[in-house]
């Protein structure tokens, strides 16, 4: 009984299998970002991308800027979210780190009008106000996701594997 | 009394047992502190942020370890990144505010253990209070009996807890509660729920008298010309009932009225005590160190010297009634609010005893008078000062400056304080500074102008010198520690703002720029408010550092020791660690500098038998540590670093110490970037 059933399950498979190659899927590659966590990333590799940063961008303004100035300068008690100070707070921590912080808090008198995507968007264009570089794909709006990201203000010196 | 006199024997063996067990049965009025307790704000009533306790001390500084830590995420309904309390411990319990609800908690000090917790959930009235979040602590009041906790929500009402258990006293106020926006002298406008008016300062009890100050929205661009008013009040703390009350600004008739010109005394407000009070319960004599009118940085609206705005003012502690007053800047302008507690110093100068009243401020100054008949002590003279020309403004053509002690930490912007750590970054500082207008302190505010200057650099306003934490005070050798920010730069330029930002003829902003209200922290940014139309800027934005390194040269931030028999500093020292991107900075590459200090205005002392202690407010990774900020202790008398323990992040409260079970611990407010609210105790290892 048990050896039919496992030939059964080895056959459906198969043939599954057989179905998904006939219909063009192939074993899925890892995504672009997949491959680099699991390699090590950081905010030099180009966590976001440029429409993101626009999207991002639209949405600091109205909602951030009041506090944090429109140059990202920081106001009153609300600190500068670019330059050495802000860079040097931030640097060996991770992205999850700086978008926890966001989540939770900000903006400051009501946090829950933003939702994640957009505070995703938003931390979009402070990297990139801060010069750090675009890429392909976008910055996701998972924690544990960006926690993979390593905030370092100095691109690292690292070797890059060589491309196939 | 007929009860002991039937049963003398009895008796003797009562009298006996209970001086065996520590509680004499004659005991009446507050409760006497021991030196092992903490049972104020500041430790005592004088704010002398001082204990003469040695068990931690220079051998063994380096040696202290986490004891207990208690985080403040979930006293509220969001974490909490600005914990700027104070706890206090009486009789092995620790009592402190937390949390984004501003909770009162009460811990067992020896362990960190929740013994009980109260949070007033005020919901809209919370939600628009000017000053949010956990403030800066609570009191305690004891008659030997009746121990109570009493703290003031962001939505402004005075709460009277049982000490034991944290629940509301049914006998004070109303059911435990007294409304602050009731029984004020005035109208808070527009109504109860919105009205701009609160307080973060921790409560004072002295002699049942709870005192109470008021505080408001950052001052930079008011919404008008036109604001509620900060008078100052005295409570009965057994039943809370209004005692007294004082008007900081005078109601029309009253001494000091006509110092505003063209009755802007009717309309205008702020000009509250949201400092620390200090008070001498033996002279009966109570100390408010009095902020900024409506306007920080412009006063046209409120011509004339406007008492009481930045004074000290000494008043009756039953009747609230004024004794002295000395007012420290005269139609303010530079947002120097008195920020922290008048301290009260026994001192002796030139052989004679002088019960001294020594206040710190934001300029750098230490005044110092008679806390008795508020004559200064050494000669405080009125002397000319720069007059500005911004349209529609008045000014005072002199100031009051100390004679002695010399200032203390940098009030006025001249290139020499530029950046010098290379000719290159001094060029550099040099490009950025002549942007702006510079001078010694007082030189006044400037309309911003696109084609310069953008305003008037200035040092010692805004968050400069001694800020909330205020100083500390060594009774046994009269000397005063005080920390100060000696870096903290504040460009003021004066704009017209659109009538739908404020109805003031200026405001603070920059040429160029869009006029935008600042916020405080916790403050609602009114999300229903109409916004501005957006204007493109005019102007690109100036910043006020070189490649990212502070404008202004070294120290950042320092921590100063100062003799007050002589009048004179004894020693000066950098606080804090050089921060990362000084330390990293390429263009100083190879270059030996010595440890800068750090720019912070959340620093504050502690005072022991032979250590001055404090924390630091940024977070730095260097060899010595992995990222983290440390708690330094120096020795008080020459100034040197006797030890140092690692945080897990930045400071954001003063430090108290204490002893519980023969052991001496140091608590301390951690917050800040990545780290949410804790107090962190330390100890010594346990043998």
């Amino acid at each position: 009984m048990k050896s039919r059933i496992a030939i059964a399950l080895v056959v459906a498979c198969a043939f599954s299998g057989a179905l998904g190659a006939a219909w063009g899927l192939q074993p899925r590659a890892l995504a672009q970002d997949e491959q680099q966590a699991s390699e090590g990333q950081s905010v030099w590799d180009g966590v976001y991308t440029e429409e993101q940063a626009r999207r991002g961008e639209a949405l600091y303004q109205k909602d951030c800027s009041t506090c944090h100035g429109d140059r990202l300068n920081g106001t009153g008690e609300a600190p500068a979210l670019s330059g050495g100070g802000f860079l040097s707070n931030w640097n060996g921590l991770t992205v999850g780190d700086l978008f926890e912080r966001i989540r939770k808090t900000m903006p400051q008198d009501k946090p829950e009008r933003l939702t994640r995507q957009e505070k995703a968007d938003v931390l979009a264009y402070i990297l990139s106000f801060n010069k750090f570089p675009a890429g392909k794909s976008e910055l996701r709006h998972q924690s544990e996701w960006l926690k993979q990201i390593q905030f370092e203000e100095s691109k690292p010196e690292r070797e890059k594997p060589s491309q196939p | 009394m007929d009860y002991i006199k039937g049963c003398r024997v009895n008796c003797a063996w009562l009298w006996i047992v209970a001086v065996l067990i520590g509680t004499p049965l004659h005991v009446v009025g507050q409760h006497q502190a021991r030196e092992t307790e903490w049972p104020t704000y500041a430790a005592d009533l004088a704010g002398t942020r001082y204990r003469p306790l040695d068990q931690i001390n220079a051998s063994n500084f380096n040696d202290l370890e986490i004891a207990w830590r208690f985080k403040t995420e979930n006293l509220g309904n969001r974490p909490e990144y600005k914990l700027e309390g104070t706890p206090l411990m009486v009789n092995g319990v620790l009592y402190a505010t937390a949390g984004s609800r501003r909770a009162a908690i009460a811990l067992d000090a020896a362990t960190g253990e929740l013994l009980w917790v109260h949070g007033e959930h005020e919901g809209a009235r919370g939600a628009a209070a000017p000053r949010q979040l956990s403030g800066r602590g609570l009191a305690y009041w004891s008659d030997g009996k009746d121990e109570r906790i009493l703290y003031v929500t962001p939505g402004f009402r005075l709460i009277c807890l049982d000490a034991r258990t944290g629940t509301r006293i049914p006998t004070f106020g109303e059911g435990g509660a007294v409304d602050l926006k009731l029984n004020d002298d005035q109208t808070i406008e527009p109504d109860l729920t919105t009205g701009e008016i609160g307080i973060q300062s921790a409560p004072v009890v002295a002699k049942d008298t709870i005192i109470i100050g008021a505080a408001f929205r950052e001052g930079f661009t008011p919404r008008s010309m036109r604001n509620n008013k900060g008078y100052v009040r005295g409570f009965d703390v057994r039943t809370g009932k209004r005692l007294w009350i004082f008007h900081t600004i005078p109601k029309k008739g009253e001494f000091g009225y006509d110092t505003w010109l063209n009755s802007s005394a009717e309309y205008t407000g702020n000009t509250g005590v949201w400092t620390q009070v200090t008070a001498d319960e033996q002279l009966g004599l109570v100390y408010l160190a009095v902020e900024s009118p409506t306007g920080d940085f412009y006063g046209g609206h409120r011509p004339g010297n406007d008492l009481f705005g930045e004074t000290l003012v000494c008043v009756d502690l039953k009747t609230g009634q004024r004794k002295w007053h000395f007012q420290l800047v005269h139609h303010p302008l530079w947002d120097m609010d008195i920020s922290s507690a008048p301290i009260l110093a026994d001192i002796t100068v030139d052989g004679k005893p002088v019960k001294a009243v020594a206040q710190p401020s934001k300029q750098g100054f230490l005044y110092v008078f008679d806390r008795v008949t508020g004559k200064p002590v050494w000669p405080i003279k009125e002397q000319p000062v720069a007059v500005g020309n911004v349209p529609g403004e008045w000014y005072s053509p002199t100031q009051p400056i100390p004679s002695k002690p010399p200032a203390y930490s940098r009030n006025g912007v001249s290139r020499d304080d530029l950046i010098d750590f290379t000719p290159e970054l001094r060029e550099k500082a040099k490009a950025i500074a002549a942007k702006y207008r510079l001078g010694p302190v007082f030189t006044p505010p400037s309309v911003s102008q696109l084609n310069g200057p953008l305003g008037t650099l200035t040092m010692g306003t805004a968050s400069g010198g001694t800020n909330w934490p205020g100083g500390s005070y060594d009774p046994e050798t009269h000397i005063a520690y005080l920390y100060a920010c000696n870096s903290c730069l504040e460009p003021v330029g004066l704009v017209q703002p659109p009538k739908e930002v404020s109805d003031m003829r200026y405001v603070y902003g920059t040429a160029g720029q869009e006029v935008k209200a600042i916020h405080g922290p916790g403050e609602n940014a009114g999300a229903d408010a109409p916004m501005p139309p957006k204007k493109k800027a005019a102007s690109d934005y100036v910043q006020l550092n070189v490649d990212g390194l502070p404008l202004v040269k070294p120290p950042y931030g320092t921590i100063t020791a100062i003799n007050l028999d002589k009048g004179e500093i004894v020693w000066q020292i950098a606080h804090g660690e050089t921060p990362d991107l000084v330390r990293k900075h390429p263009a100083l590459h190879g270059l030996n500098i010595p440890r800068t200090g750090q720019e912070s205005y959340t620093v504050g002392t502690l005072v022991t038998k032979t250590l001055v202690i404090a924390g630091e407010s940024q977070v730095t990774t260097t060899a010595e540590h992995p990222r983290g900020a440390m708690l330094r202790a120096y020795d008080k008398v020459t100034g040197k670093e006797v030890g140092a323990v690692y945080m897990p992040g930045p400071e954001s409260g003063s430090p108290m110490t204490y002893m519980v079970n023969g052991k001496q611990y140091i608590v301390i407010a951690v917050s800040g970037g990545a780290y949410s609210g804790e107090y962190i105790a330390y100890a010594l290892p346990s043998e």
